[in-house]
């Protein structure tokens, strides 16, 4: 929920407080997070039913700052928590920069947040504001937050407004106080509030369409409508993104913002790089996906682009230059302009101050110009030489040597330079009259004008091949390198070895340092570089946070930025397998723009590494595991047999003297105990086969008459306090099923019920047809089943109060495996007077003919 | 003098067992500790009755051995394991008379041995008379008594309480039952079997749902209990 003004003092906190108050009085766990109240006692009045976190205090060069305090709110886990002013930037040393950030967190919690924020701080209608109210506000929160929020316009015509701030209701910082009142005009409030409810407005009407739009979540984008934004490296460029933005909201259509490269990859340097690292990270949080293109042709790249995104609107910015410059150096956004078909082109007019500073000197350009200069004068000279040999239509020729030398070698400029030289040089000594730049023949203009044009054509297309070969070198060298990168990794089989080629290549691709985290055992390892083996109090703390929500943080990211590393998630479809961290000792951006895509696949391909190892790993685990398992069968089939032998001794042995006299008593034990103990043996044995997935039902058409009777006389060999009664449909449908695994499995349930039946009292096995199925229930009247009896079939589980009846624990877990087996159900449940009821549920097939149609033809 | 039952069992302590029940029954025996020991045992003058067989032998396979005991003229009672339904119709097939399964009941095994001496030693005076429990069956003249009551058939339940009847106390396994009854192509109708035996039943027990004329032993076959 945000409550949104159009300027401080409309009452926003006021109106959240109250709103709070009455969803408390509904019954809602509200707490405050935190509120200004700015010394107002209507306020602060209204917190007092309220629940208030305390804020969390932070000294900062010798300031104390209170702020909201993120963690006990999270530990608290409300229903519905207030934090005030969504635009705030936290204290330095927050773990994240700006209050939206942890509003994210707190949402992501399953915590409902309220929050306010005024107009004016929104990203994309920044410039906006700024065109009309001369004021810039620093502090702006992302459109995407406010995409899935109920807005609520908290309104207030501009003169009930001004009135307040005249009756010194609105509070305003002492610091701001010139620039604000000239902010609280009748006129700029006007626009401020039509503002604000228009962008109410367009996100009622978005939401009401989400709705209509068939019931789908997201797949909500007008058809076919897509915009794609260029990016330049100037100061402009955030303008041009922010347009797009607003364009796309208005379509409701996907955005990508691209750069090519490649063009301006020499002038791209310093300021330029960090502007454009900006620009993009600007519009990846606005919701943009991020691409960047190797070409050197920018329109036909951007062009091209758009046609494989399938993008119907270009956004372009456009500088105001002199048409001159324009003729000069060409417009991006006139050729694209030119070149688009079936797309259309919004330009973005961009002031002069807006684009690009001027470009640094080039150190080399001089020197090029010179070795120009130093190869024409060698030509003129050496041709001097040679003059009486050649013919005079030869000197052209020659003269054209170092022009293409210098076109091919050194810079476009230098190229050129080399042309008007030659041509110079080629009239000053070589055409009559000598000496002078004058021509008298007209034979010796046109020499003069071809070689000019030659000079010129050759040297500009040798510049061109020239760049386009480092470009793709650039790009054929990132692909060898990635290819190699993936080669070396893929020849390790252990963390320590992978960790630590993984961070010496991305260390020396991308000229960082370079580590790679990892929780283990709870614990954070810090491995791949042995400059860095561990990691301070900050660092770990994004390196965790990075390694739990799975996204960037640390050092140039918005969450917990003072760290000097950035931790990048490994992601992979087992999860997060650990943390690539990275630090560059010197100023500046950690990753720059340019190496982005190059640090996205080597993160890919590291993350791809981690997940094969931890997949070899589990193979090579589970084939210990299974040899294991396979020895402990072997170990148990033949200790059973074993025991087996002697076992059947005793019992034949006890069961022959008969319980009576002067120690039928303890004959009497020794027979019984003789019985359980094999019923243990048993069990073990079929627990095993079970675990060796080794129960192969046999099924055959049985009569259930058959099963109950071979259980009945099992029971009487159990011994005379086996009471058991059957009842049993006569018309019971014949059943396909394992005889062997039925019986066993209904046995089981019976011992089961015995055992917690009183002496004396009898179990009932009732087998009754229904619909669909045929159901053998097992009945006692014994105490029950306790309340809670989840993992009642699970191996070992014992519930309450049958600790003292004995048994292995695996009886019930035998039977429901047997039965799932059969495909078959097994329930329990209380009997309604008392006891507990056992149901072994087997379907009827279709096939299984029902007895009474039978008969007739037997 | 000649011992009417050997025993067939490498574990001496399951053999004193058995030797003891038997001398309780006053019932003669030889033991066998080994296959080997047991041909042996058969083939001496004059040769015991009855073979109860442990089939877990150290030198052969106890199946192996069922066949040449039959041969030699001895009923064999197999000692096997409850849940072993394979090895118990393996036996049957195999000759063996009948089986008793571990941990034995001293009283049931005694029973066995006796029903199967009864059968070695005083075959039927009427080749097509059989007794059962509480009855007999005439094969000549299609007559059946249950507790001094005739009983009416169809012909299909005749012929299948004769298979059956014809060996009283023995168990026919469901495949013989149905080859005999069926004929050969319906060895796997087992449901024609199950129906049959349930109105076999319905006519000549006490309480068809608690059958103690016809039973069944799971997985294996029918036996009709013999006449004490």
């Amino acid at each position: 929920m945000v409550y949104l003004g159009a300027a401080p003092g409309v009452g926003k906190t006021y109106r959240m407080l109250q709103d709070a108050a009455r969803r408390q009085g509904e019954g809602t766990d509200v707490v405050v997070g935190i509120a200004e109240t700015h010394g107002r006692s209507e306020t602060a009045a209204l917190l007092e039913p309220l629940e208030v976190l305390p804020r969390r205090i932070i000294t900062h060069q010798g300031h104390r700052l209170d702020e909201f305090d993120l963690d006990a709110a999270l530990a608290r886990k409300p229903q519905l928590i207030c934090v005030d002013e969504l635009a705030h930037t936290n204290a330095p040393g927050s773990r994240h920069p700006k209050r939206w950030q942890d509003v994210e967190e707190l949402l992501g919690a399953g915590i409902d947040v309220a929050t306010t924020v005024n107009i004016q701080h929104i990203e994309s209608l920044n410039d906006v504001v700024a065109g009309f109210t001369y004021v810039r506000v620093r502090e702006t929160i992302p459109d995407r937050v406010l995409e899935d929020a109920e807005l609520i316009v908290v309104d207030l015509p501009p003169d009930a407004l001004i009135e307040r701030l005249k009756a010194g209701k609105v509070y305003l910082p002492q610091t701001a106080g010139e620039a604000l009142s000239n902010f609280f005009t009748p006129t700029k409030l006007a626009a401020l509030r039509e503002l604000a409810l228009r962008f109410a407005a367009g996100s009622v009407d978005r939401r009401l369409d989400d709705e209509l739009a068939t019931g789908a979540v997201r797949a909500d984008y007008v058809v076919g409508e897509r915009l794609m934004v260029a990016v330049s490296a100037g100061k402009g460029g955030a303008r041009v993104i922010r347009e797009a933005k607003r364009l796309a909201d208005l379509m409701r259509a996907p955005w990508s913002a691209v750069v090519v490269e490649g063009s301006s990859a020499r002038a791209a340097v310093g300021a330029q790089r960090e502007q454009l690292a900006e620009n993009l990270a600007l519009a990846s949080s606005l919701g943009a996906s991020l691409m960047t293109i190797a070409a050197t042709d920018v329109a036909g790249a951007l062009v091209d682009q758009a046609r494989e995104l399938r993008a119907s609107q270009i956004v372009i910015g456009k500088s105001r230059r002199s048409r001159w410059f324009e003729w000069r150096h060409g417009s991006i956004a006139a050729a694209v302009t030119r070149k688009a078909r079936g797309v259309s082109v919004h330009i973005v007019p961009l002031d002069e101050a807006d684009e690009k500073p001027p470009t640094p000197p080039d150190p080399y350009a001089q020197r090029d110009n010179l070795i120009a200069f130093a190869l024409v004068a060698a030509a003129v000279g050496a041709i001097h030489l040679i003059e009486g040999m050649i013919s005079h239509s030869a000197i052209d020729l020659l003269l054209l040597l170092p022009v293409i030398l210098s076109a091919t070698l050194l810079r476009m400029r230098a190229g050129l330079w080399s042309a008007l030289w030659a041509a110079l040089s080629y009239n000053f000594f070589f055409t009559q009259p000598r000496h002078t730049f004058r021509i008298e023949s007209a034979g010796d203009v046109i020499t003069f004008v071809t070689l000019a044009l030659v000079a010129g054509v050759v040297g500009g297309l040798a510049g061109q091949v020239r760049r386009q070969a480092q470009t793709s070198a650039g790009v054929a060298r990132l692909n060898a390198s990635l290819a190699r990168y993936a080669g070396l990794l893929g020849g390790l089989s252990d963390r320590e070895e992978t960790a630590k080629v993984a961070c010496q290549e991305i260390g020396s691709l991308l000229d960082v340092e370079a580590i790679i985290v990892a929780h283990e055992a709870d614990r954070l390892v810090v491995r791949g570089n042995e400059n860095f083996t561990a990691l301070d109090m900050v660092d770990e703390t994004a390196a965790r946070w990075a390694l739990e929500n799975g996204a960037v943080s640390g050092r140039d990211t918005g969450t917990l930025n003072a760290s000097d590393w950035q931790f990048h998630p490994l992601q992979t479809s087992l999860g997060i397998m650990g943390a690539l961290g990275l630090a560059r000792p010197s100023q500046g951006r950690v990753v720059r723009a340019d190496d982005a895509t190059l640090l996205a696949s080597l993160i890919d391909q590291t993350a791809l590494a981690h997940e094969r190892l931890v997949l070899e790993e589990e193979a090579r685990q589970v084939g210990t595991l299974r040899e294991r398992d396979r020895l402990r069968g072997a170990l148990l089939g033949s200790i059973a047999h074993d025991l087996r032998t002697p076992l059947t001794a005793v019992i034949a042995a006890t069961e022959t003297i008969p319980a009576e006299g002067d120690f039928g008593a303890e004959i009497a034990i020794a027979r019984a105990e003789a019985r359980r103990l094999q019923r243990f043996l048993n069990d073990l044995l079929e627990a095993s086969r079970i675990e060796h997935g080794a129960i192969a039902p046999r099924l055959e058409i049985i009569d259930l008459t058959d099963i109950a009777a071979a259980v009945l006389k099992d029971l009487q060999q159990t011994g005379p306090d086996a009471r058991a009664k059957l009842e049993i449909d006569e018309a019971c449908p014949l059943v396909r099923s394992d005889p062997v695994l039925l019986r066993h499995a209904l046995i089981n349930l019976i011992d089961n019920a015995l055992k917690f039946s009183d002496q004396g009292s009898e179990v009932i096995i009732r087998i009754e047809a229904g619909e669909n199925q045929v159901s053998c229930r097992v009945l006692d009247h014994g105490p029950g089943l306790p309340p809670d009896i989840a993992g009642l079939f699970e191996r070992f589980e014992r519930l309450e109060g049958s600790d003292r009846v004995g048994g292995t624990g695996l009886g019930l877990w035998i039977a429901k495996n047997f039965i799932d087996a059969l495909g078959g159900s097994i329930e329990a449940r209380n009997r309604a007077g008392g006891g507990a009821e056992f149901a072994i549920n087997l379907p009827l097939e279709h096939s299984d003919l029902r007895v009474g149609e039978q008969l007739s033809d037997a | 003098m000649r011992s009417e039952i050997l025993i067939v069992d490498d574990e001496p302590a399951i053999r004193r067992l058995l030797t003891g029940a038997l001398d309780r029954a006053g019932l003669t025996h030889t033991e066998a500790a080994t296959a080997g020991e047991a041909l042996r045992a058969a083939q001496a003058m004059p040769a015991p009755l009855v073979a109860l067989l442990d089939l877990g032998l150290p030198d052969r396979d106890g199946l192996e051995v069922i066949g040449q005991l039959s041969g030699l003229g001895l009923s064999v009672i197999v000692l096997t394991a409850r849940d072993a339904t394979d090895e118990k119709v393996a036996a049957l097939d195999l000759g063996a008379d009948d089986f008793v399964t571990k941990p034995f009941d001293s009283e049931e095994l005694l029973a066995r041995v006796r029903s199967a001496l009864r059968r070695k030693n005083s075959p039927s005076l009427d080749p097509a008379r059989r007794d059962f429990a509480g009855g007999w069956i005439d094969r000549d003249s299609h007559v059946v008594m249950i507790a001094s009551e005739r009983v009416d058939l169809t012909p299909r339940e005749f012929n299948l309480l004769w298979t059956l009847a014809d060996k009283p106390g023995r168990v026919i396994t469901h495949d013989r039952l149905l080859e005999q009854v069926w004929g050969p192509a319906h060895r796997e109708d087992l449901d024609y079997l199950r129906v049959a035996v349930r109105s076999l039943r319905r006519k000549l027990e006490q309480d068809p749902s608690h059958p103690r004329l016809v039973i069944n032993e799971p997985g294996v076959g029918y036996r009709i209990a013999a006449r004490e």
